[in-house]
């Protein structure tokens, strides 16, 4: 790894660090370091690999509730200094940001260019964890992920720092690291910096709101749709208080979207709502603000996703018997263009968590796959919040090894414990 | 095991018109479709063409037990050496694992073999209204498993994407003759995105035998547009300015004079013989929003200095238009006795620098180099002409290469955009990478790959071994940070 002239020593970081309040599924760290380089994050995990230590990179905080309960935790690592624009390029749709940097702050600098990422996240959200949880909302439709976004990034591991991808769209010069470490709850190093292609932000946006009947109506609703030659960039069928609907966003010039809205009148005989431009933006942000991971205590917040056409079943499915198991469904939100369902769920039951293991199994059983994305740390004991151990989980195991074979990053979070 | 007993094994598994032997049927497998002298060639062991995913990794496991690497190849278009194996390899070519499994309407997916044609895999889910998006110009010939391999692009990826973004589960062989699916048919499979480091990594880290692909559906209406430029500068400046206006086309390649030169009178697609370069713009959508998009850009390119702009909505005129393009090689072909196509990727706004630099280049070693390329991604084509059996030529040729690619990486350019590394530019790779960024990659070899059998010698650079290099890099860490154990 490259050193830093003049950088703290890192054992003496470490027993310096000092103690903040957080807490990491109930596990409380004994300090908290915060680099202010790649190669600080790269010395203090080699410490860690050195003593033994397990270390939990911590972003915006918003999200620590998944994965399962720490193994261990003995230091968090803060990624609030390696945040920053290290270079936007306009003319060129690419921008490098450090890990710490707040989607918030990352929009409002590309918004002065006419320019975004297409992603749901809360503001406070930093790009480390969005990388690393690779949690997308309902704009998935229209957008993909930040994984099809990501084109460069530099991560930080214990004793060295590596760099893969780069400044430009298109590449094919290597093996597609980003690819692997997006989605890898930060358990093979700490995200740096990331590089993304930024897009043109749309000149308009339209949502409109169609009540339904019920469940069924709304999902049949949203397949008209889906099959017709409109392209919106989410379509979600909601439930509010009881009465079901379905979302529709559209994004583009304003003509073609007042040809499209019109369209959709025409698809569907139900009550309509159009939301237009500031309007439908906040909608969707409130929208996505219901599914937060940070819950009360008697909750958690659960993802099952299909193939596409047995949305309606999963849905259906789950609806029918998630009340069985003593839950109330306080919010549902079904995205039949994606396959996925979110529900949170809510109970008083004397033991939740054999309630919320079995509603897992349930879910599981109705999809390919199932996972607890939130809950209360004393209901996610003795089974995988992930689900079902993937049948590649050796090679998941080695690829663990390869990048942090003192398991210091996140030990017992992810996937089948690894 | 001798070479004869080798062979018959390998026909047990293959059966007797499965497996190639015989030095005048494994010659064509010494080559795929990069440039002689620019990528390493060998003679395989033997060729073996199995028709079942069992029957590959029966394939693996003997080979693994002989200790022979394997290397998979589709229709062996590849331009950087990928699908040639070491001198005594064994090549599993896929070309006949080729059906189309099941084409699924609704949920817009396709489960198909590895050996399938890009381009027959769009041609039959049209109908359906459906196609595949990554369109590499060789899509009549390379196959999917291919495409998947080399992460490959093509001129609709500006809007679209590259291959990694439309592959949603892979049916792989790992090393050890394991059989495992990745991903699937539902999003948020639980773990290690394993498809994403499956995609791009040059049949390296295990053999695709079936691959579920997204499906796209067909746009209502397109429009093309030529627009001709006195130069490159005013051409490449229209590009950044239709991306600045938040436009981004289905497709927007560029091509220089000597192109338009070599094109033009072959393949009469209409292009001004005269113009210093050629924008051709492709927008898709609705009929009203590609109406409204094609006026701005017509608009922009007027303003950007072009003396013509044409325009093309019906079938067969667009396709005249995209046929110069799609024919500039078969073009240059006849100009030249050998030429050697270029990929790499500079930032946008780096073009025209390039674009004089490779000028420069050509001057000085004395080759024609002509310039196609995807100006929307910034990603350039120098096609280098010359004569193999002039003495010097492939040399200078390779020096070209070489300067070219120094000056790409020097503006923060990429080394490929789609190509690949392989043989042809794996030593190239230590102009873009520390030894920690390829030991990184020796890692993700190593977790799928850990005794090196499948592909060995591609990617990375000359020598290097990625076992030896990742004991060394883990001895050295380790000293240095006292760690207990890596
Ligand atoms: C159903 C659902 C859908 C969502 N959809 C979206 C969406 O579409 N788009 C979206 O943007 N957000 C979405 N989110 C939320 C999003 O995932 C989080 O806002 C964000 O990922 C958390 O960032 P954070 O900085 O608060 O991370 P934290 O809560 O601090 O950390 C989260 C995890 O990431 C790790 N981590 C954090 N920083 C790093 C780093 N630099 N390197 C390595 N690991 C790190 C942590 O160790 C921890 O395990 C969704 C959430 C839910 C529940
Ligand atoms: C005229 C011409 C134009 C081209 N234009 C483009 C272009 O526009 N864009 C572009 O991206 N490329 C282009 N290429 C390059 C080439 O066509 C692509 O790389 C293509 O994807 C290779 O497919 P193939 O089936 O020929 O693969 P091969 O050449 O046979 O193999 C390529 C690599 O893939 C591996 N491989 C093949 N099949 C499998 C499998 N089933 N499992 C695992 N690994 C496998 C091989 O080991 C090798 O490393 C062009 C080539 C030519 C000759």
């Amino acid at each position: 790894m490259t050193p830093v002239p003049g950088s703290p020593d890192p054992a003496k970081m470490l027993a310096e660090a000092p103690f903040v309040e957080v807490s990491v599924d109930g596990l409380v760290p004994g300090g908290m370091i915060e680099p202010e380089s790649a190669a600080e994050a790269a010395a203090v995990l080699a410490e860690g690999a050195r003593h033994r230590f397990a270390c939990a990179p911590i972003g915006g905080g918003t999200k620590l509730a998944l994965g399962n309960p720490p193994e261990r935790l003995d230091v968090a690592l803060s990624t609030r200094r390696l945040g920053g624009i290290i270079d936007y390029v306009p003319t060129d749709l690419v921008l490098s940001v450090g890990g710490g940097t707040k989607i918030g702050d990352v929009r409002a600098v590309l918004a002065e260019h006419g320019q975004g990422l297409p992603i749901d996240a809360p503001d406070d959200a930093t790009i480390g964890g969005l990388i690393a949880t690779a949690l997308a909302g309902p704009r998935r439709l229209g957008y993909g992920t930040l994984r099809d976004l990501l084109i460069g990034i530099t991560v930080a591991h214990p004793g060295r720092i590596t760099h893969a991808g780069g400044m430009v769209v298109k590449n094919v010069s290597g093996f597609d690291l980003p690819r692997v470490y997006h989605g890898s709850l930060g358990t093979l190093g700490v995200v740096v910096s990331a590089n993304f292609k930024v897009l043109p932000l749309p000149r308009h946006e339209t949502t409109l709101l169609v009540a339904c009947d019920g469940l069924t109506e709304a999902l049949a609703a949203a397949r008209r749709v889906r099959g017709s030659r409109l392209r919106p960039t989410a379509l979600e069928v909601t439930n509010s208080g009881g009465a079901w609907g379905m979302a529709v966003r559209l994004e583009g010039r304003p003509d073609t979207l007042e040809a499209a809205a019109e369209e959709i009148q025409r698809l569907d005989e139900g009550d309509v709502w159009t939301l237009e431009g500031g309007e439908s933006a906040a909608w969707w942000r409130d929208y996505f603000a219901a599914q937060d991971l940070r819950l009360g205590q008697d909750e958690a917040l659960l993802r099952a996703s299909v193939r596409l056409r047995d949305s309606a079943e999963l849905a259906e499915g789950a609806l029918a018997a998630l009340p069985g198991l003593g839950f109330n469904l306080p919010l549902v939100a079904v995205s039949p263009a994606l396959g996925t369902l979110v529900v949170k769920v809510r109970t008083e039951a004397a033991d939740p968590a054999t309630a919320l293991a079995r509603g897992l199994d349930l879910l599981g059983a109705l999809a390919d796959y199932a996972s607890v994305l939130s809950a209360p740390v004393a209901w996610k004991r003795g089974f995988d919040v992930w689900g079902k151990t993937p049948d590649t989980l050796d090679l998941m195991r080695s690829l663990k090894h390869e990048f942090d074979p003192a398991r210091v990053l996140n030990p017992g979070r992810f996937v089948g414990f690894i | 095991m001798d070479r004869a007993a080798l062979i018959d094994k390998l026909r047990d598994i293959c059966g007797e018109g499965g497996v190639f032997h015989t030095p005048s049927d494994l010659m064509v497998y010494e080559y795929d479709g990069g440039v002689d002298g620019a990528v390493e060639t060998g003679r395989p062991v033997a060729v073996t063409l199995p028709t079942t995913t069992e029957q590959v990794a029966a394939i693996v496991k003997l080979a693994h037990a002989a200790g022979i690497p394997v290397t998979a190849r589709g229709a062996g278009t590849g331009l950087s050496g990928g699908a040639i194996t070491e001198e005594g390899g064994i090549i599993v070519a896929l070309t006949r694992m080729d059906r189309i499994v099941e084409v699924d309407r609704e949920d817009r997916t396709a489960l198909v073999e590895p050996g399938v044609i890009n381009l027959e895999l769009s041609e039959a889910t049209g109908p359906q209204g459906m196609f595949f998006a990554p369109d590499p110009s060789s899509q009549k010939a390379c196959t999917i498993g291919g495409n998947v391999a080399e992460n490959s692009g093509g001129p609709h990826c500006l809007k679209y994407g590259v291959t990694t973004n439309h592959i949603l589960g892979l049916e792989v062989v790992l090393p050890d003759g394991r059989v495992v699916w990745t991903g699937g048919r539902a999003s948020g499979a639980p773990g290690y995105d394993l498809t994403g480091a499956l995609v791009g990594s040059e049949g390296m880290l295990g053999i695709v035998t079936k691959a579920l692909v997204k499906l796209t559906p067909n746009p209502e209406a397109i429009l093309v547009q030529l627009a001709a430029f006195p130069d490159i500068d005013s051409a490449s400046q229209a590009t950044s300015k239709i991306i600045a206006a938040g436009i981004i086309p289905a497709a927007l390649e560029m091509m220089d004079n000597l192109c338009i030169q070599a094109v033009e009178p072959q393949y009469h697609a209409g292009y001004p013989m005269d113009a210093g370069a050629v924008l051709l713009v492709e927008t898709d959508g609705s009929a009203e929003e590609v109406r409204a998009v094609g006026e701005e850009i017509a608009a922009i390119c007027r303003e950007c200095g072009a003396t013509e702009v044409r325009i093309a909505t019906e079938q067969g005129e667009r396709d005249r238009l995209w046929k110069g393009r799609k024919m500039v090689l078969a073009a240059m072909g006849r100009l030249s006795p050998n030429y050697y196509l270029h990929d790499t990727v500079v930032p946008r706004s780096q073009l025209p620098a390039t674009v004089a630099r490779v000028a420069e280049i050509s001057a000085d070693s004395g080759l024609p180099i002509a310039n196609v390329f995807h100006a929307g991604d910034g990603n350039l084509h120098p096609l280098m002409l010359f004569d193999r059996r002039k003495p010097g030529d492939t040399e200078r040729m390779l020096e070209a290469g070489k300067e070219i690619i120094k000056f790409c990486v020097s503006v923060g350019g990429a080394l490929s955009g789609e190509h690949g590394i392989g043989t042809e530019k794996r030593d190239y790779m230590t102009l873009v990478y520390t030894a920690e960024d390829l030991a990184a990659m020796a890692g993700l070899k190593n977790a799928f790959d850990p005794g090196g059998r499948f592909n060995p010698g591609k990617l990375f650079p000359k020598g290097y071994v990625c076992g030896e290099v990742r004991a060394l890099r883990a001895q050295a860490i380790a000293q240095k940070h006292g760690i207990y154990a890596w």
